[in-house]
């Protein structure tokens, strides 16, 4: 079998950064998580270019550092490496900034809530109706029908606002 | 490159001024903001005046040197250490594309001489910076754009790629309306993880060769990268630069983005990066990652982007997110026509991707004004008749109606997949077709609408925006006229884009030492 | 440049003059003498009894060769396109302009569109190539497409419903010409033919599909036909008279190309159906016969005279198609010759409901009647007109039918003989509904002051009446048109006489039968003025019943809910068949679409991106 080296377990360390990420992003269901995830997904990444240059037992690309006849670290990615934290750093910024001003204007960082808030406003906007939600019952009738004796204030159907009653008579109709 | 600009002479293009493209536009992103504390009108006239000395430079190095590839070494630092430029007829020519539609989708005035809050030019401190600060985000998007097409370095185009992505989120948040962040958010989300992806993929490639210099792993990739590891880089940069070329999985962010933006922007994003973002997947294909499975994947995914992007735009109700949909299935078929390689292939989505830049972006002109609901737009073509007959104009070609570039372009892919004609292709070919009857159904169920009766149709167009897309009307109309010349011009470039040898060659000239 | 060229050209020429000077009163007289200059142009090529003629014009595209030619066929078609122009302008040239003016619509866009139309189809008649094919089939499509919509309000809709139909068509002709591409590596007719016996029997299957059922949208076949009808009636006037003669004729003509020219009767005769005793020439026939039976009870059932004859168009294409698939001397030419006589009969017809449509103002059968003494001459063209559509004697509609049914028997197809009897009944019923509904029975009182059509369209009505009477007396000079164009296709020339056909099995002489005819109306008139010929004239709304004076808003006679026995019988039999389709079609697309756009909505980007990715990297390993 393959022998662990030291490069082995932190390429495997690098990937599974990213792949922690991914997983992160796609089950979070707060904006701030899902952003949180992707600095680890871009730390894997950093980790992952970083170690393209690592030599084994090599000393560290500085003049006048360790010995200068001796197998140095490939420099370039080093200096890559620098460049995309960089950038990194940056869109990560922007998008803390974004999300203070989702927050300002919707009041929540809930994702599910947001893409409904913002589907509403899209519609809104360009006079659509809206679609419905996919977390809302289809039809102008809550689903189960209601039965003939249940009241208004019955509640359990609440988010889509009071339920019409009596049902019109041809809504009865399948 | 300082001697370059110490003396400039702009009337003779050297390889030298190829930097000028993305310097300047870069210089002048940075002084906007100083420079609009001091005058407003002079930060006002900076945007366009770069843009114009840009389009001018690029055309020159284009008509004058276009014909054999050139390079230019930044620094003087010669490759594969030194980082360089590289330019053909087709990154010039987008290159060229970059400043001219940037310059007709200027934002400078949203509102198009309507009436409004911001018709009243410089009464309000915020205001004008409000504007430097959007005039600033389109010089920047340019300088990273014409970098996309210019640079000839793996990393240079991941930074020059990050650049236009920031900049692009700017742009869409900056109308400030709480949907235009959400969406902007989820932009972002997905553009950096796909950043993340293509860095690993970056980061793959070079632990295989130690370079990043596009001619020298050209050089490296038969031997190198000819494998699965090469394959699952390739895989993990398609989805990472695939981001912003609307790439099927990748594309979630489209018709959110393209709702909220402003319809200029819009334009920008959906007609021109798309397209320089193409090109860098185009060029990893050609020079980097010749192997079928290369081009399978993006088969795939281009006949996926194809199918949901036009069946989600058969159900969509409002106009600017029809066009957000039609753009992803155009982009697909810009795809599936490049997979196919060769000649033919390349020849097929160059004239997929420019038709497109042409007609989305016109399109999107349009819908400044025809921002809403397409119930709405009944009889709009009662108050801008021109603006309906373009829309018509555009549809067609679009469909793919004979005489006009859009029907060329589309048999060009068609018989390109017939060719070929593996199960997969002929798959993709149907799919197309299929499409595209649909596409015709969804465009001209508006047409029709837009000549109905209606007593309260929507507002005319500024004349501006109408004006914009007359003139690509226009470009249109003459490439149906001279269809042979363009077909030339593309097919010239073509075989320049798909020669690898060629590009080796222009990088590391083997028997001239130090061709500058 | 060759007599082609200057044929196209002028054509071009008409669409440009058009589209500069179509706002002008001049404009439809300019458009009559171009086409008139072009039919000239059409004659002088001499392509019908020569040899084909080329066009100078070549292009090509990606090592695509596409070449124009005019050979008997396309001649053939052209005339009967341009012959349909001339007098579409004639009748739309005076008065009908200016009242089209005057409802706020726009004559340059309706002249703009017709002469689109003449282009179009003379470019499609051309094609060399199945390249050149395709282009000249979309640009019909598009062009028909704009003299639909001009109408604007349910005619816009109709063109919606035509388009998706006709571009769906028109993908699947390019996916079978791309399949035709991919074995033969070529797209020329004659490269194709040669290559095209070594297809399977399965690949032919699928190129039927395709190619065929792409064309069969055009001419209206089940179960594509849904489209045609509202189309053509919405369509402004003379548009109709145009479409109706000729648009979906384009159609046949493709078919014709396609099943005649490259596939061979023989090869479809031999090719069975799996699973049947059938071959695919039954087949197609059968699907004809259908097309000619369902359409035309449907048209029964309307209650729109340009409906009613829209919806007759339909199934009229059917006996054309199925004369052409017993592909013997007298039954292609007889499918052929329909083209011809049904051309000129759909013209008139729909020219004489829309000179009712413009006195009257409407064309509700169940609010007209009783105009045979306001407009008489228009009766008459109607009469002609329903006489040749039914296919009785002596107008040119029975020569054609005849020789249909005549071949039906002679090659032993008893079924289908039966069927085109059955359609004919329905046509004879039906065309009644129409000439009693609007000429006979009760003058409405509303309609006492309408008079006969103006002169401007009351002369290519005629024009065309005596076109279908004189053609129906001496068929002979027409039927060697059609003896060039089947010998130009292979196929046994129609041994034709002035009168008729000659068969030793029982000819037709025209010219016998009409003179017995005749003899038999003069015997008549000869009794009834011989008796003194008692009659006296009263106004029409001057009637009596039971001894009671009737006065005119009494309505005693009504025309409403014609044959409502008869439908009860039959009408649940076909109610709404084949909507189901379309309407499945409608369905799938709007689930397939909801899917999408639920995808782009509800996405959860990074998941799908870790798929993709996952997915990728596995393609990529293994």
């Amino acid at each position: 079998m393959m022998s662990l080296t030291l490069e082995g377990v932190v390429l495997i360390g690098a990937l599974g950064l990213i792949v922690i990420g991914a997983l992160g992003m796609a089950i979070s269901n707060h904006l701030f998580r899902m952003l949180l995830a992707l600095v680890l997904a871009e730390s894997g990444a950093n980790l992952l270019i970083v170690l393209s240059g690592y030599r084994v037992g090599a000393s560290a690309p500085i003049l006048g550092f360790g010995d200068p006849t001796a197998p140095m670290v490939d420099p370039v990615p080093q200096v890559l490496v620098l460049t995309a934290i960089v950038i990194g750093v940056g869109v990560q910024a922007l998008a803390v900034a974004l999300l203070l001003k989702v927050y300002r204007v919707y009041g929540t960082l809930n994702v599910r809530e947001l893409r409904d808030r913002m589907d509403a406003d899209v519609a809104t906007a360009a006079g659509v109706e809206a679609d419905a939600s996919q977390d809302a019952p289809a039809g102008e009738r809550p689903l189960p029908p209601v039965p003939a004796h249940a009241s208004v204030g019955s509640g359990g159907f609440g988010r889509r606002g009071p339920v019409p009653f009596p049902p019109q008579s041809d809504e009865r109709r399948p | 490159m300082i001697s370059d600009l110490a003396v400039p002479n702009l009337f003779v293009a050297q390889a030298g001024q190829l930097v000028l493209p993305v310097v300047l536009p870069l210089l002048a992103a940075f002084l906007m903001q100083p420079l609009a504390r001091v005058s407003t009108a002079l930060a006002r006239g900076l945007g366009p005046l770069v843009l114009i000395l840009c389009a001018w430079i690029t055309a020159q190095l284009w008509i004058q040197l276009g014909d054999a590839p050139f390079t230019l070494a930044i620094g003087g630092f010669a490759p594969p250490l030194g980082i360089l430029f590289y330019a053909d007829g087709i990154a010039l020519l987008f290159a060229l594309a970059v400043p001219v539609f940037a310059l007709l989708f200027w934002p400078g005035s949203e509102s198009g001489g309507g009436a409004g809050a911001d018709s009243r030019p410089g009464s309000d401190q915020a205001d004008r910076d409000q504007a430097a600060r959007r005039d600033a985000l389109v010089l920047l998007l340019v300088a990273a754009t014409t970098g996309l097409a210019l640079s000839g370095d793996l990393f240079n185009l991941y930074v020059f790629y990050e650049l236009a992505a920031v900049a692009s989120f700017g742009l869409v948040a900056l109308s400030g309306t709480g949907r235009a962040q959400v969406a902007t958010f989820r932009y972002l989300m997905i553009s950096a993880f796909g950043s993340v992806l293509a860095l690993a993929g970056i980061a793959i490639l070079y632990m295989q060769t130690g370079t990043l210099n596009l001619g020298q792993l050209a050089q490296l990739a038969p031997e190198t990268l000819n494998n699965p590891i090469g394959s699952a880089a390739f895989a993990l940069m398609l989805i990472g630069f695939g981001v912003k070329a609307e790439l099927f999985p990748v594309n979630t962010w489209v018709p959110e983005v393209y709702a909220g933006a402003p319809a200029r922007v819009s334009a920008l994003l959906a007609g021109l990066v798309s397209k320089l973002a193409v090109l860098v997947i185009v060029r990893l294909l050609v020079l980097i990652f010749p192997q079928p499975e290369a081009a399978q994947m993006l088969l795939v995914l281009g006949v996926l982007g194809v199918l949901t992007g036009e069946f989600a735009a058969w159900r969509a109700k409002d106009f600017p997110r029809m066009l957000a949909f039609s753009s992803i299935g155009q982009l697909g078929i810009v795809f599936v026509a490049f997979s196919i390689g060769g000649e033919i292939g390349l020849l097929a989505g160059l004239a997929v991707a420019l038709h497109h830049l042409i007609v989305k972006s016109a399109l999107f002109g349009l819908a400044v004004r025809w921002n809403g609901s397409l119930e709405a737009l009944a009889g709009a073509a009662r108050t801008s008749p021109l603006g309906a007959a373009l829309f018509v104009l555009f549809a067609l070609s679009l469909v793919g109606v004979p005489p006009l570039p859009g029907f060329w372009a589309k048999l060009t892919v068609i018989v390109g997949l017939a060719e070929r004609g593996t199960p997969l292709d002929i798959t993709a070919l149907m799919s197309i077709l299929l499409v595209t009857a649909v596409e015709a159904s969804y465009l001209f169920r508006v047409a029709i609408r837009l000549y109905q009766d209606n007593p309260d149709p929507v507002a005319r167009h500024a004349r501006r925006d109408l004006g914009v897309s007359a003139l690509l009307g226009a470009v249109l109309v003459a490439a149906t006229l001279g269809l042979r010349p363009v077909a030339d011009v593309l097919g010239a470039g073509a075989a320049q884009l798909g020669d690898r040898a060629g590009y080796i060659e222009t990088v590391f000239p083997s028997h001239v030492a130090g061709k500058d | 440049m060759t007599s082609l060229d200057h044929l196209v050209l002028v054509s071009a020429l008409t669409l440009a003059l058009m589209l500069l000077f179509g706002r002008m009163r001049i404009a439809g007289r300019l458009a009559v003498v171009l086409y008139a200059v072009q039919f000239l142009l059409l004659m002088q090529t001499g392509a019908l009894l020569g040899e084909p003629v080329a066009s100078s014009l070549t292009l090509s595209v990606l090592d695509l060769q596409m070449h124009w030619r005019y050979d008997a066929l396309s001649w053939f078609f052209a005339m009967i396109t341009i012959g349909a122009g001339f007098f579409c302008a004639w009748y739309a040239a005076g008065v009908w302009q200016e009242r089209y003016r005057e409802e706020g619509h726009s004559p340059r866009l309706f002249h703009v569109a017709l002469a689109a139309n003449v282009l179009t189809m003379l470019i499609l008649l051309g094609s060399g190539d199945l390249l050149s094919l395709f282009i000249g089939w979309e640009l019909v499509s598009w062009a028909s497409f704009l003299l639909m919509a001009v109408g604007g309000g349910p005619a816009g809709r109709a063109a919606l419903r035509y388009l998706v139909y006709a571009f769906s068509g028109g993908m699947a002709i390019l996916a079978g010409l791309m399949l035709i591409y991919t074995q033969t590596g070529s797209l020329d007719y004659a490269r194709v033919l040669s290559l095209l016996g070594e297809l399977s029997d399965g690949q032919v299957w699928l190129l039927l599909l395709l190619i065929g059922g792409g064309f069969a949208v055009k001419m209206g076949l089940l179960p594509f036909h849904l489209w045609q009808a509202a189309a053509y009636a919405e369509t402004p006037g003379p548009g109709s008279s145009f479409l109706g003669a000729i648009s979906a004729r384009m159609g046949l003509y493709a078919l014709i190309m396609l099943l005649v020219a490259m596939l061979g009767i023989g090869r479809l005769t031999a090719m069975e159906v799996p699973f049947t005793f059938l071959s695919a020439r039954d087949l197609i026939a059968w699907i004809a016969a259908l097309t000619v039976i369902i359409p035309t009870y449907i048209a029964l059932q309307q209650h729109d005279a340009r409906y009613l004859l829209a919806w007759h168009g339909i199934g009229q294409g059917g006996y054309m198609l199925l004369g052409l698939m017993v592909g013997n001397a007298v039954g292609s030419a007889g499918g052929l010759f329909h083209v011809f006589t049904y051309g000129i009969t759909q013209a008139a017809l729909l020219m004489a409901v829309f000179a009712v449509v413009h006195r009257t103002g409407t064309a509700d059968l169940n609010k007209l009647g009783g105009l045979v003494a306001r407009m008489p001459l228009t009766f008459l063209v109607l009469l002609f007109g329903i006489i040749s559509l039914a296919g009785l004697p002596p107008m040119a509609g029975f020569v054609s039918k005849w020789m249909v049914y005549r071949s039906l028997v002679a090659e032993g197809m008893p079924l289908l003989f039966v069927a085109a009897v059955v359609g004919t009944l329905g046509t004879i019923l039906s065309v009644y509904k129409l000439i009693h509904n609007i000429f006979l029975g009760q003058l409405r009182i509303e309609h006492e002051q309408v008079r006969e059509a103006p002169l401007s369209m009351l002369l290519p009505m005629l024009g065309l009446s005596t076109l279908i009477f004189l053609v129906g007396v001496t068929p002979g000079p027409a039927l060697s048109w059609v003896a060039a164009v089947q010998a130009s296709l292979g196929l046994p020339p129609v041994p034709y006489t002035l009168g008729g056909i000659e068969d030793p099995r029982g000819g037709l002489d025209m010219l016998w039968l009409v003179g017995i005819l005749m003899a038999g109306f003069g015997v008549g008139a000869l009794i009834f003025f011989g008796l003194g010929g008692r009659s006296k004239r009263v106004h029409q709304l001057d009637n009596y019943a039971g001894g009671h004076f009737l006065t005119a808003d009494v309505r005693y006679q009504y025309s409403d809910n014609f044959y409502a026995g008869l439908m009860h019988l039959i009408g649940p039999w076909y109610r709404g068949a084949f909507l189901w389709l379309e309407k499945a079609l409608t369905a799938t697309v709007a689930f397939l679409s909801a899917v999408m756009n639920g995808f782009y909505r509800y996405a959860q980007p990074a998941l799908f991106v870790l798929a993709t990715a996952v997915a990728l990297l596995a393609l990529t390993t293994a």
